[in-house]
């Protein structure tokens, strides 16, 4: 207690509370106002004369004065307004019309997307159907072309038995079924200038031989026979005309039914046509 | 101005309205203490206009600088007063101030004087004239420096020729006084 009331008795109070101690000084008072009662006691009543005092010893500005203060602070205040604060929205009140908007824009966009896959599906359908038509156009094509090519095929082979009919230097030789095979007939072309031998296959009436055996055709020179070349008795020829072994002279030929690849002489139990060339 | 209803709030509730830059805060300490803040600026700055320029600065500093004011520090009339003596204590010493003080003091001197006296001897401060009367002289000289001639206590020491404790002393002594003259 004796230390509070030497440094109330200094005079430091007195000082401070005039502001005439330094900064340092300042926060030392404050430091054992806080911590001593009796200081801070002793500075507010320091401060309660001192305020007595000046209103004892008061002069009442004028009135002009009074305006002329506050002018200058409203103008103080006008050249430093204060910031407003912005508050943001953070959920903006939607419109009860912007709710609808939004409705019915969802709503459209449903309704075409709808459409839009109805269009989709119709579409892939008609694509699908074209192409299904177009594959089947294509077989179709493919098969007229083909049939085209085989009709060219025969129509020049027509002709060229048209021609050998019309010609003197082929011979038309018809054969004829023996015993064995009566109905059994077919032609055989041959032009003796050129030794060239064909077999007309729609004029060939045989029995369908089986994949184990042939045909072989013969030529009867001078009574021996000479091996022409092998053929299959079927129905889809690709082509009218077979052209077998060229033969330069013959009297007749025959047709045997041999193991497949032939036969180096004609089995004769098994002739099935023979024909004489005409002279 | 005796029609206009004078504004008082508690210390309080002033502080609080201050530094919520409400305009009735300057509003009511203007109507409680703008007398009495005149009043210590024109013991400092002896002519009036300057003084009452002063006064306004004083105002405005204390609008602007509400937020500075710690109120556990002291009561809010020792921080309006410090601010009131502090910028006329500048005002005194800055160079153009001293050369007009100069002129007048050489050219005025009698006007320098009634200005003098208007405040000593103004009609409201009767009784304190008679408390400083009472003072002992050696007391009223270190309080007169200090807080109505704007002196530091060094410079007060230095002026008078004494030592710095003992013009703490007599400061200490005379506000002594007036607190026994105020209960």
């Amino acid at each position: 207690m004796g230390q509070t009331a030497a440094y109330i008795e200094s005079g430091t109070l007195e000082l401070y509370v005039l502001g005439l101690l330094s900064p340092k000084e300042q926060v030392e008072v404050e430091r054992m106002s806080n911590e001593f009662p009796r200081i801070k006691q002793e500075i507010r009543e320091i401060e309660l004369a001192m305020e007595q005092f000046a209103a004892a010893n008061a002069i009442n500005p004028g009135t002009a004065l009074e305006d002329k203060i506050f002018a200058a602070i409203n103008a103080a205040d006008m050249t430093s307004p204060k910031p407003e604060v912005k508050v943001a929205q953070l959920n903006p009140p939607v419109s009860v019309g912007k709710i609808r908007t939004l409705q019915f824009s969802l709503a459209a966009c449903i309704a075409l997307l709808l459409v839009s896959t109805a269009g989709l599906y119709s579409a892939h359908a008609r694509l699908d159907d074209a192409e299904s038509r177009i594959a089947q156009l294509s077989v179709q094509r493919d098969k007229f072309a083909a049939n085209a090519s085989f009709m060219e095929h025969k129509n020049v082979e027509l002709h060229q038995i048209a021609d050998m009919v019309a010609n003197p230097s082929w011979s038309v030789v018809k054969l004829a079924g023996t015993a064995a095979t009566p109905t059994s007939k077919m032609m055989v072309y041959w032009n003796r200038a050129e030794k060239v031998v064909l077999v007309d296959n729609t004029k060939m009436t045989l029995p369908t031989n089986d994949t184990a055996h042939q045909y072989q055709l013969w030529a009867l020179v001078d009574g021996k026979p000479v091996d022409l070349g092998v053929f299959d008795m079927k129905t889809d020829q690709e082509s009218i005309l077979v052209k077998m072994k060229e033969i330069p002279m013959a009297q007749a030929f025959a047709v045997t039914l041999e193991k497949r690849g032939g036969s180096i002489s004609p089995t004769m139990s098994s002739m099935m046509v023979i024909g004489n060339v005409a002279i | 101005m005796a029609l206009t209803k004078k504004i008082s709030l508690s210390e309080e509730e002033l502080v609080r309205a201050l530094k919520a830059q409400e305009t009735i805060a300057i509003q009511a300490l203007y109507d409680m203490y703008s007398g009495a803040l005149l009043g210590v600026i024109s013991r400092i700055i002896l002519q009036p206009e300057v003084a009452e320029d002063l006064l306004q600065e004083t105002f405005i500093k204390i609008w602007n600088s509400a937020e500075s004011y710690d109120n556990t520090k002291g009561r809010l009339f020792t921080w309006m007063m410090n601010v009131a003596r502090n910028l006329s204590i500048d005002k005194l010493r800055s160079k153009d101030f001293k050369n007009s003080n100069k002129n007048q003091d050489i050219e005025n001197n009698v006007d320098f004087i009634d200005a003098q006296k208007k405040v000593t001897f103004n009609a409201d401060l009767l009784g304190l004239r008679e408390m400083v009367v009472a003072l002992k002289p050696e007391f009223t000289t270190v309080l007169d420096l200090v807080y109505f001639k704007g002196y530091t206590h060094m410079e007060a020491a230095e002026e008078l020729e004494l030592p710095l404790g003992t013009v703490k002393t007599r400061i200490r002594m005379a506000i002594m006084e007036l607190r026994k003259y105020f209960n």
